[in-house]
C-alpha cells in the first residue's frame, strides 16, 4: 500500500484486523488481499476442528514479516467472540451457514453470531469498522419492471420468511441487526453484498442459471445477466469497503464488469467443463410454475415445501441489470481479474475437480 | 380454544409450530428461548402471539394450557417438571428424559397433578404406522409377537455433521448416550409398544464406525446392535447404523401365524403370510401377492396426498391433535405412559452397557466380550 492509499485508509498497517470464516471460499482470498495491501497484523477466526485456517496457500513472501494469529472458537459463544474481538480495529465478518435448509440453523449461524460479535465490539472500544458480508439474496426485486437496474437503493425483502429460503431470511435479519447496532450504539459499519461469487473451489452452477432438482437441468436464466463476481475481485472489494475512509453506514453491491448472460455462461460451461442436457424454460413459464407451486404449497398446508414461489422468481429469475458504480466511485474498486479470465480459471478448476472425482 | 406455548426455538420447534397451526381450535400464545433472537425469529415466521426469553414469563404472561418442550434433551426434565408444577399439560420432544428415573418422576407428577403428558414419538403415528397398528390389533399376527426387528438408521447431513464434529462442546456430546440418545428412541419405542414386561433383558453391542474413526472421532458411537427379550418369549433386535445403505427406518413383526413389515421411508406396509402356498406355487404366487400389496400401498399414499394429508410431519400433526383431544375430552393419552417408561428403561440399559464397554474398535473383527454383558436369563450366550 502506497502513502496515498494509506491516507485513505481508516487504520494503519499494524492495526489488528479480524477475519471470520477464513477457511471459507472468500476468506482465504481476503487474507491474501489484506497482506498484499501491506496489513501485517491479522487474526483469523476458525472453528475449533477446522482443518484449514485459510492461509495455507498464501505465498511465503506475503506472509513474511506479518503476524497472522489464529483464534479457534465458536461464534455462538460470547466468550469466544469477546476474546477474538480484543484490540481489533476492523472486523470482516464472513462466517455464515450456507448449506442449511432450516430457518433456525441459518438464523443462528448468521444473526446470533453477528450479534455476539457486535456485542463484543462494545466491550472493546477500539473498533473502527464492522464489515458485514451480506448477499444479493436480500433484494426483493419485485416492484420494478423487467430488465430494470438493481443497485444499492433497491428495497430488500420486507417479508423474507415468505421467500422460502432460510439463507435469504437469515441475511436480511443479519443486515437488520448490523444496522440496528450501528444506529443504537454508533458502531461504524459497512454492509457488502456480493453477487454470485465464482472461482476455483466452487464447482456448482448457480441457481440463477438453472436447477437440476428434478433430474434434468432446467435452464431458467435465459437471456438474464448473471451477477457474477470473481472471488479475487470480491475479496478486493470487501477489503476496500472495510478500509476506505468516509463510507461508514454504506451498503455496497459487488458484481464484476462484462457480466455474461445465463445462456452464454451455460454454453461456455458445457463447452469447457462437461456436456449435459438442459431444457430451456421461458420466463413466462417459469413464473407460472412458481406461482402454481406457491399456491399448491399453501393450499396443501406444506405438503410441498414453499421453495419455489413468486418472490423467489423475482429475486433469481427476473431479467435484471446490475451496477457496480457505487463501489467504483466510493472505494475506488476495479475488478483486477477480467470476467473472461475469471470464467477461464473457474472452468479450468471445474474440469480438474471433475477429473479428481 | 387450546392455548399452546413452545419452549426452545431451534429446528424441531419449526416442525411443531408448522403442525400446530394446522390444527383447528388451537393458538400459539407464546414461544420462548433463552436466546431472545431465536424466540423472535420463530415469532416472526408463525402466527404466534408473543415471544419470551424466560419460561416463567411464558407460563405467567403467555398462560398456555399446553407447553411443548423442544429444547435440547438435557433440559427436558427440569422444564417439563416446572410446567407440570405450574399446572400445564406437557408435550416433550424425544428423547423424553436423560434417564428412566426422571421419566418415572414426570409421569408420577403428571398423574398427581391430573395433567397429561406425552413424548414426541411421532413416527408411531405416521399413516403407515397407524395402518400397521390397526392390522396387528385385528389379530393378524395370530397371537403375541414372537420376534420383532427395528431398524432406525441415520445418514449424517453436512450441516449436522459439521456442527457435531466441529464442536467438542456440542450438546449431543453431553447426553449419556451421545448421538444415539438423540436419535434411537423412535426405533426403540416401536419395539416397546408391543412388549409386555416392564423390565426386559437387553444386550448391547456398539462401536465407532470406520468412517468416524477416519475423521478422528472416537467418542461418538454410531453403530449399535441390541437384543431385547422378555420372559414371556418375545424377542427383538434393534439396529442403528450411520453407515449402512439404504439408511433404513423399518420394522418387522412376526407372530405365531403371520408377520408384517413396515417401511417408514416409503410409507409401505406389507403383510407377510405365514402359511406357504401349495407346492411350487410358493415360488410364484408370493411375488404376485407382494406386487398387489405394493400397488395397494401406492393407492393409499396417493389418496392421502390428494387429501392434503401427506406432509412430511403428518405423524406429528396426528399425535399433537390426539394429545390435545385427550386433554379436551379427558380421555387416555395417545402414547401410554407404560410405553414411554419402557422406552426410557431400555435406553438406560443400552447406554449403561455402552459405558461399561467403552467405544469398541470397528476395525477389530472379533466377537463381543460377553463377560461384560448381562446374558439373557437361562441362556448361555456363547451357545449359538
Amino acid at each position: 500500500m502506497g502513502d496515498a492509499e494509506l491516507d485513505t485508509s481508516i487504520i494503519g498497517l499494524n492495526d489488528l484486523v479480524l477475519v471470520t470464516g477464513t477457511s471459507g471460499f472468500i476468506g482465504s482470498r481476503l487474507i491474501q488481499c489484506l497482506l498484499e495491501h501491506g496489513f501485517r497484523n491479522l487474526r483469523c477466526f476458525v472453528r475449533p476442528t477446522s482443518d484449514a485456517v485459510g492461509i495455507e496457500n498464501i505465498p511465503g513472501h506475503l506472509r513474511e514479516g506479518a503476524r497472522i494469529g489464529v483464534v479457534r472458537g465458536n461464534l455462538l459463544s460470547r466468550e469466544d467472540c469477546s476474546a477474538a474481538m480484543q484490540d481489533v480495529a476492523v472486523v470482516f465478518h464472513l462466517a455464515t451457514g450456507r448449506d442449511g435448509k432450516s430457518y433456525p440453523d441459518a438464523f443462528m449461524n448468521a444473526v446470533v453470531t453477528t450479534r455476539n460479535l457486535l456485542e463484543a465490539s462494545l466491550q472493546h472500544s477500539c473498533l473502527r469498522r464492522f464489515v458485514s458480508i451480506s448477499s444479493f439474496a436480500v433484494y426483493a426485486n419485485t416492484h420494478k419492471s423487467h430488465g430494470r437496474l438493481l443497485d444499492e437503493s433497491c428495497p430488500v425483502e420486507k417479508h423474507p420468511a415468505l421467500r422460502g429460503d432460510p439463507y435469504c431470511f437469515a441475511k436480511v435479519k443479519q443486515d437488520e441487526i448490523v444496522t440496528e447496532y450501528g444506529n443504537r450504539f454508533g458502531i461504524p459499519h459497512v454492509i457488502v453484498r456480493p453477487g454470485y461469487v465464482l472461482g476455483p473451489g466452487k464447482a456448482n452452477i448457480t441457481s440463477r442459471v438453472g436447477i437440476d432438482t428434478f433430474g434434468v437441468f432446467l435452464h431458467l436464466g435465459g437471456s438474464n445477466t448473471i451477477p457474477f463476481t470473481y472471488v479475487d475481485n470480491c475479496a478486493e472489494a470487501i477489503a476496500l469497503a472495510g478500509l476506505r475512509k468516509g463510507v461508514d453506514g454504506e451498503v455496497f453491491n459487488v458484481v464484476d464488469d462484462d457480466l455474461p448472460s445465463s445462456r452464454r455462461f451455460l454454453r461456455l460451461y458445457k463447452k469447457n467443463v462437461r456436456k449435459f442436457t438442459s431444457i430451456y424454460v421461458p420466463h413466462s413459464v417459469s413464473y407460472m410454475l412458481c406461482h402454481c407451486w406457491e399456491r399448491y404449497s399453501t393450499w396443501s398446508e406444506g405438503q410441498l415445501p414453499p421453495t419455489y414461489n413468486c418472490k423467489h422468481w423475482h429475486a433469481y429469475w427476473k431479467k435484471t441489470r446490475y451496477s457496480n458504480e457505487k463501489l467504483k466511485t466510493f472505494v475506488g474498486w476495479t475488478p483486477k481479474v477480467s470476467m473472461a479470465e475469471g470464467l477461464r480459471r473457474y472452468f479450468e478448476a471445474c474440469r480438474s475437480g471433475a477429473g479428481d472425482d | 380454544m387450546i392455548k399452546v406455548g413452545i419452549v426452545g426455538c431451534g429446528k424441531i420447534a419449526d416442525a411443531h409450530a408448522s403442525q400446530i397451526q394446522r390444527i383447528k381450535g388451537v393458538e400459539i400464545v407464546g414461544v420462548c428461548d433463552r436466546e431472545p433472537l431465536m424466540a423472535r425469529q420463530l415469532y416472526d415466521r408463525f402466527p404466534v402471539k408473543r415471544y419470551f426469553s424466560t419460561l416463567t414469563d411464558l407460563l405467567g404472561e403467555g398462560n398456555p394450557d399446553v407447553v411443548h418442550v423442544t429444547t435440547p434433551p438435557e433440559s427436558h426434565f427440569d422444564i417439563a417438571k416446572l410446567c407440570l408444577e405450574a399446572g400445564r399439560h406437557v408435550y416433550v420432544e424425544k428423547p423424553f428424559t436423560l434417564y428412566a428415573d426422571e421419566a418415572h418422576a414426570l409421569v408420577k407428577l403428571a398423574s398427581k397433578q391430573r395433567l397429561k403428558l406425552t413424548v414426541g414419538h411421532d413416527d408411531q403415528f405416521s399413516h403407515v404406522a397407524r395402518r400397521m397398528r390397526k392390522l396387528v390389533q385385528s389379530g393378524y399376527l395370530g397371537g403375541p409377537p414372537v420376534h420383532m426387528e427395528s431398524y432406525f438408521c441415520y445418514q449424517f447431513g453436512q450441516s449436522y455433521a459439521r456442527a457435531l464434529f466441529g464442536d467438542k462442546q456440542h450438546w449431543v456430546r453431553r447426553l449419556p448416550g451421545r448421538l444415539l440418545h438423540n436419535i434411537i428412541s423412535h426405533g426403540i419405542a416401536r419395539i416397546a409398544e408391543f412388549l409386555k414386561t416392564d423390565s426386559p433383558e437387553v444386550i448391547t453391542y456398539g462401536f465407532v464406525s470406520p468412517l468416524l474413526k477416519g475423521v478422528g472421532e472416537i467418542e461418538i458411537i454410531d453403530e449399535l446392535r441390541v437384543i431385547i427379550s422378555e420372559e414371556e418369549g418375545t424377542t427383538a433386535y434393534f439396529t442403528f447404523s450411520s453407515q449402512m445403505r439404504p439408511s433404513a427406518h423399518q420394522f418387522s413383526m412376526y407372530g405365531p401365524k403371520n408377520g408384517v413389515f413396515l417401511d417408514q421411508d416409503h410409507e409401505t406396509l406389507l403383510k407377510l403370510r405365514g402359511e406357504p402356498f401349495k407346492s411350487y406355487l410358493d415360488k410364484f404366487l408370493p411375488s404376485v401377492v407382494f406386487a398387489q400389496q405394493h400397488v395397494a400401498n401406492l393407492a393409499v399414499n396417493a389418496r392421502s396426498f390428494l387429501a392434503r394429508d401427506f406432509q412430511a410431519k403428518a405423524g406429528m400433526c396426528y399425535l399433537i391433535e390426539s394429545f390435545y383431544r385427550s386433554i379436551a375430552e379427558d380421555t387416555p393419552v395417545p402414547i401410554p405412559y407404560r410405553e414411554i417408561l419402557l422406552t426410557a428403561t431400555i435406553m438406560d440399559r443400552i447406554f449403561d452397557q455402552l459405558r461399561t464397554q467403552g467405544p469398541r474398535q470397528a476395525m477389530c473383527i472379533r466377537p463381543p466380550d460377553f463377560g461384560t454383558l448381562r446374558p439373557i436369563k437361562g441362556h448361555d450366550p456363547m451357545k449359538v
